[in-house]
Parts: C-alpha cells; sequence; structure tokens
C-alpha cells in the first residue's frame, strides 16, 4: 500500500477512526456487546439510550465521575452522525422512534481488536485443507469436458473406496485433539465472521442502491437508456453478485434438511471432550444467522421494492421536473426576499370536501353560575408566619466584595481561591448565589471541561461537597483601554 | 356494527372515511381495505358529487380531488366545488416547495420512506429566503408559524420524539406536484417583473 492510500484510510475510514478515537474501548465494548454479541439489528433509539446511561454510570463509578462526562443521548448522535460513521440511524415505517444499527465499522474495528486477544494455539492444518478443498472446486466446478470430470469423480470414489476398506480392516483413524481443536477454531472463526459479513452485505446493498439512484437521479438521456445502462431488470440488486451468493446462502440455510443436520452435528461436536470449554455463542449460531439473514434479505427485498418505484415513468419524470423548477423558484424567492409579499397569495386544494352540517352544532346553553365564596375560615387566628419568611436570603453584595478584593491581587480568581479566603457561611444557596454573581468589575467564566470541587460545613458541622464545572472570575479591563 | 366487518367491505366505511380526509394505509387501515376493495363503486359514487379518488396504493394513501376542469365549465352545467381551495402566503408556499424538493433528494438519495427533520434544519433550508432585517428569535418564530400552517395542512406530522423533529407525509408529492410548482414559479416571475416595472 502506498502512504497516500495509508494515510487516506487513517483519516477517513470509519474503523479506523473508530481505533483511533479517544472514547474507542467505550464505542467498542458496548457497541460490540449491543450489535454484535447480542446479535441486535435495529433497537429503538430510547432503549439504547437507556442501556448506555447504564453503562456510563456504571463505568463513571468505577472509573470516577467525569470519566465519561455526557450524556448517553449526545454520545449516540455523535456517533450516528454522517461523518463518524458508526451507528445507522434511521426511522422505520412503523415506528415514529428513531432507530439504531451498527455500521460494518464497528465489525470490523471490533474483529481486529478481538484478533489481538492471544489464542492458545494458531491451528493451520484445517485453513490449509479448507485452501486445498476450494481450489479443486474451482478446477472442477468450471470444466466443461465430461471426461475430466468423471475421471475426478472416479478418483474420489477410489479414495473413498480404499478408506471403507480400510475401516473393514480395522484400521480407523481418529483425529486426535490437537486436530479437534484447530479445527472447532476454525469453525468459530468462519461461523462469527459469517455473522459479522451480514452487516457488511447489507452495508453494500444500500451503497448498490444509493449508487443506482444517483445515477437515475442525474441521468440526462431517455429513460429507455437508462433501463438498459442501469438495470436490465428489475432484480438490479438481487442479480448483483453479492446478491446471487447471498441467496445461494439464504436457500442454503433455509432447507429443513440443512438445518437439522447442522444441528446435530453442531450438538455432537460441543459434547466433545477435547474441546473443552466450548463457545456458548456457537449453540444457536446458525439461528443467529438465520435471523441476520432474513433482515438482510428483507433489505434487498425493500431496496428493489423502492427502487421500482423510483424508477416508476411518472415519479421518475416528476422528480427531475421538480429540482429543475426548484431551482427557478429559489432564484426567485431570493429575489423577492426583502420585498413586500403580502399580496402573494397561492392556492392549494384541500385533502377533502368540508363538509358544514348546521344541525351537528350544539344548541346554546346557559352556564350554570358557580357562586364564588372566598372567605376562608382557618379555624386558628393565630398561625405563625414567621416560619414564611425564615427563608434563607444570601446577600449577594458581601460576595461581589470577596470576589472584588481577590480580583485587586490579580486579574483573575477561581471560585475555590475565593472560598479559601471566606468560606462559605450559608451553603449551596450561598455557593449558587457566587456563581450568579452579576457586576460590572469582573465576569463569571464557567469552563465546562473542568470541574472543581467544594467543600463546606452545613450548620451540624457535617462536611459537604460539590462538584461543579470550573469557574473563574475575570477582572474586567475597563472600556477605555480597550479603545 | 356490520358495516365494519371486515368480510363485506362497506361503500359507506370508504366513502365517509374519504369525505373526512386523506386515508393512509398505515394509519387507517380498515377504511383503507374497505376502500381498495370498492374502488369501482366508490369512483361511481364520489363522481355525482364532482368528485374523483386519487389513489396511490405504492405510498398508501388516497384522498378526493376535484374533477378537473369543473370551476371553469361552461354555463350552469358546472358543479359547485365542494373541495375547498386553501389560500397560502408567499412563506408557506415556498416552504411547500422546498419540502418537495428535500423529499425528490431525499429519493434520489436513499431508499428509507421516511424523511425526517429536524425542526433546525427546517429553518437552515427557510432562513436563506427571509428578509435578513429581521432579528434571529423574530425569524424562528416566524418559521415555527409557517411549519405549525404547514403541519395543519397535513403535509408535515410531528413526530413524538425527544427533539422538535417532522416527518414529511409523502402524500406531499400529490398536492405540490410539478404543475403547481410550475405555476408558482410562473407566478413569483410575474410578480418580480411587476416590483421591477413600479420601481
Amino acid at each position: 500500500m502506498e502512504f497516500d492510500e495509508v494515510e487516506w484510510l487513517r483519516r477517513n475510514n470509519a474503523a479506523w477512526r473508530l481505533l483511533r478515537a479517544d472514547h474507542a474501548a467505550l464505542v467498542l465494548s458496548f457497541l460490540g456487546r449491543v450489535f454484535v454479541e447480542e446479535n441486535v439489528r435495529s433497537i429503538s433509539g430510547v432503549e439504547l439510550t437507556a442501556r448506555l446511561e447504564d453503562e456510563l454510570f456504571a463505568l463513571n463509578e468505577r472509573l470516577g465521575a467525569g470519566t465519561f462526562p455526557r450524556a448517553a443521548k449526545s454520545y449516540l448522535d455523535d456517533w450516528a452522525q454522517p461523518e463518524v460513521g458508526w451507528l445507522r440511524k434511521y426511522y422505520p415505517p412503523d415506528s415514529d422512534q428513531v432507530h439504531f444499527d451498527a455500521t460494518p465499522a464497528v465489525e470490523r474495528a471490533l474483529s481486529w481488536v478481538q484478533s489481538l486477544q492471544a489464542r492458545s494455539f494458531v491451528g493451520t492444518e484445517s485453513r490449509l485443507n479448507i485452501v486445498l478443498e476450494l481450489l479443486r472446486q474451482m478446477v472442477y466446478g468450471a470444466e466443461t469436458d465430461p471426461d475430466a470430470r468423471l475421471a475426478e469423480l472416479q478418483a474420489r470414489r477410489e479414495a473413498i473406496d480404499a478408506e471403507i476398506a480400510k475401516v473393514r480392516a480395522g484400521q480407523v483413524e481418529v483425529l486426535d485433539g490437537a486436530a479437534q481443536r484447530d479445527r472447532y477454531q476454525q469453525f468459530v472463526a468462519t461461523a462469527r465472521g459469517l455473522l459479522a459479513d451480514f452487516r457488511e452485505v447489507e452495508a453494500n446493498f444500500r451503497a448498490l442502491d444509493r449508487a443506482l439512484r444517483e445515477k437515475i437521479a442525474t441521468w440526462s438521456g431517455s429513460k429507455g437508456e437508462l433501463l438498459d445502462e442501469v438495470v436490465g431488470s428489475r432484480h438490479a440488486i438481487a442479480d448483483s453478485d453479492q446478491g446471487r451468493s447471498f441467496h445461494a446462502f439464504y436457500d442454503f440455510l433455509l432447507s429443513p434438511q440443512r438445518q437439522q443436520e447442522f444441528s446435530d452435528l453442531l450438538a455432537r461436536v460441543q459434547s466433545l471432550d477435547v474441546i473443552g470449554a466450548s463457545d456458548p455463542r456457537m449453540r444457536r449460531i446458525h439461528y443467529d444467522w438465520l435471523d441476520a439473514a432474513e433482515r438482510t434479505q428483507a433489505t434487498v427485498r425493500l431496496l428493489s421494492e423502492q427502487l421500482r418505484r423510483f424508477l416508476d415513468d411518472q415519479v421518475w419524470l416528476e422528480n427531475r421536473r421538480v429540482m429543475d423548477l426548484l431551482r427557478g423558484i429559489e432564484t426567485h424567492a431570493l429575489a423577492l426576499r426583502d420585498q413586500r409579499t403580502d399580496g402573494l397569495v397561492f392556492e392549494l386544494d384541500a385533502a377533502a370536501p368540508q363538509v358544514v352540517l348546521p344541525m351537528e352544532r350544539p344548541l346554546y346553553r346557559p352556564r350554570a353560575k358557580q357562586p364564588l365564596d372566598s372567605t376562608v375560615d382557618t379555624g386558628e387566628p393565630d398561625v405563625d408566619v414567621s416560619r414564611l419568611f425564615e427563608q434563607v436570603h444570601v446577600d449577594p453584595v458581601p460576595l461581589t466584595d470577596a470576589v472584588r478584593a481577590a480580583l485587586r491581587r490579580s486579574s483573575q480568581v477561581s471560585l475555590p481561591e475565593v472560598l479559601a479566603n471566606r468560606p462559605l457561611e450559608q451553603g449551596l444557596a450561598e455557593l449558587v448565589t457566587y456563581l450568579s454573581l452579576r457586576d460590572p468589575g469582573f465576569d463569571v467564566v464557567f469552563d465546562e471541561d473542568r470541574r472543581d470541587q467544594v467543600r463546606w460545613y452545613d450548620p451540624d458541622g457535617r462536611t459537604r461537597t460539590a462538584l461543579l464545572p470550573a469557574v473563574s472570575f475575570l477582572r474586567r479591563v475597563p472600556a477605555l483601554d480597550r479603545v | 356494527m356490520a358495516a365494519t366487518r371486515r368480510e363485506e367491505p362497506s361503500l359507506s366505511v370508504a366513502a365517509v372515511h374519504l369525505m373526512k380526509g386523506v386515508v393512509y394505509r398505515d394509519t387507517h387501515p380498515v377504511p383503507w381495505h374497505h376502500l381498495m376493495r370498492l374502488q369501482a363503486q366508490v369512483r361511481d359514487y364520489v363522481a355525482v358529487l364532482g368528485l374523483t379518488v386519487v389513489i396511490d396504493e405504492a405510498e398508501g394513501y388516497a384522498f378526493l380531488r376535484s374533477q378537473p376542469g369543473d370551476d371553469e365549465a361552461d354555463g350552469q352545467q358546472a358543479i359547485r366545488r365542494l373541495i375547498p381551495r386553501r389560500a397560502l402566503s408567499f412563506h408557506v408556499s415556498l416552504l411547500l416547495a422546498l419540502l418537495r424538493k428535500k423529499l425528490a433528494e431525499f429519493d434520489a438519495s436513499n431508499a428509507d420512506t421516511r424523511l425526517v427533520l429536524t425542526r433546525q434544519q427546517i429553518v437552515d433550508q427557510c432562513a436563506v429566503f427571509l428578509p435578513a432585517s429581521t432579528s434571529e428569535a423574530r425569524l424562528i418564530d416566524q418559521i415555527d408559524t409557517h411549519i405549525g400552517k404547514v403541519v395543519e395542512l397535513g403535509f408535515l406530522r410531528r413526530i413524538n420524539d425527544a427533539e422538535a423533529t417532522y416527518e414529511v407525509r409523502r402524500i406531499i408529492k400529490a398536492f405540490v406536484d410539478a404543475q403547481w410548482l410550475a405555476d408558482f414559479d410562473a407566478r413569483l416571475a410575474e410578480y418580480a417583473a411587476e416590483l421591477e416595472a413600479t420601481r
């Protein structure tokens, strides 16, 4: 790879950006758990926010308040921004709540991070077998000469016959523990990889759809040419390479025989002793595949459907015309921007007839008068009202003086410095008053990024602590000096 | 009520709902179902009133429209139109046009069916076209009023989400169509020319 290429990826690839992010651990662990481990493909914003809130709370509790100072929602909004691109945010047709799904970037970053964990051993034999098998499939699958095919099939039969003869003779070759573990590891990696790939498959379908739409929207030739050019058939998406491979997989997965065979084999493998602690997720991996594949399938169906509608003659022409007209309208509207437009009235049909039924209206009904008796019988004439007035009152004047005094020595002073000279006497109320001081001599500046701790003793002698944004008082430069 | 039984589509249910307003597949499943099965009858029925049914099965909405040409029809035969015309101010009309454009752009760039805009996005889009002299706060107030009007017209729908967000209802395509936009454009051009002449 060239330097520039790598540099470009480092800057622009969402997965790499995720790895570089300061809070990558949070993103990867949280999104990884929800979207990858639990195989969630769509979750409502409310639910995801609540889960992230719990997560943040637990982390802040453990690592100290302020480790993750922002609200869950603001993190999610950030991650879903197009230029960040770790979450896909969308409104499903049947819900008014925003929904989220992870993007393939999260899967990629996560699988890279997972690959960093040391493996107890690295099996290579099974992979060699797979590679060989793949080569064989390619060579003989593409062979058109019947003789060559027959020869290959014969050779395979001979090998099987030889094996049968061996077993009959009592020579049974058994995979040893290492070979079994090797294969199991390979199986787990492939199975998980497959699950991760679905997200990418779906994203690729979306990208394909977007590319087609762009092409359609900017097409300047005739409609017929467009159809020839872009979508020879209405299954433009399903007929792509990716679409075909995906459908073949899906059909394979849907066959009940295959499912049964898969479940049986899986159960037997899981019970082998040599595997040791088997991956609990593998037990139902094929259901997870099925879930994920179904969703992808639904996406493809939806995309094809929408694309066909978008290509519909009238919609196509209308949309192009609308875009053309809008250009003129915007120009004219800009020209009229500072003119009086009261005289301009446009008409638009309502969506339904107006049916006015005079007899539907209720008859006049005089309101019953409710006499209002405002005399209050307290029953107890001597109420002690003084307590009402004994609320805490903080006089801002001495506080302002304290700040001014401190500012005489330096041009800037922080709140804790002021409090060091003049401790809080009235507790929280007094602290709040400091924050709201107004004075021509100084400005109160809040720094949301830093935190200050303030302590005081309440009347019972207990220590109280408040955590607040760092507050400083800045001496105001007299206006004359500024000029 | 016998009229709402599923197996027996009822002309009354379909017709009455249409008289009351737009019938959407997702929010009015029952009348939608009746309407789908009785399209021809409903068509004949409302034709008597000088109305025609517009059904977009792909988008999932249906509504009534005056039969074209009735207003200018010659002489006494003209049927009085039952569907009122709404008068819209320049800015509300412009907002409609801009929303229609947003929808066209949205359709051209992805396959989601629901275009959801935040209030801020709508404000940003409109702000350019409002007099620069007005203060920021007043400007936003004005745009809010316009948005309210468009919600009332049924082309925006407030979404019950934490933020102020609106869904652009796809039915806007049926009303703010190329024809209407062309008229709008022509009127604006005319008006601009008039202003130029009187200056």
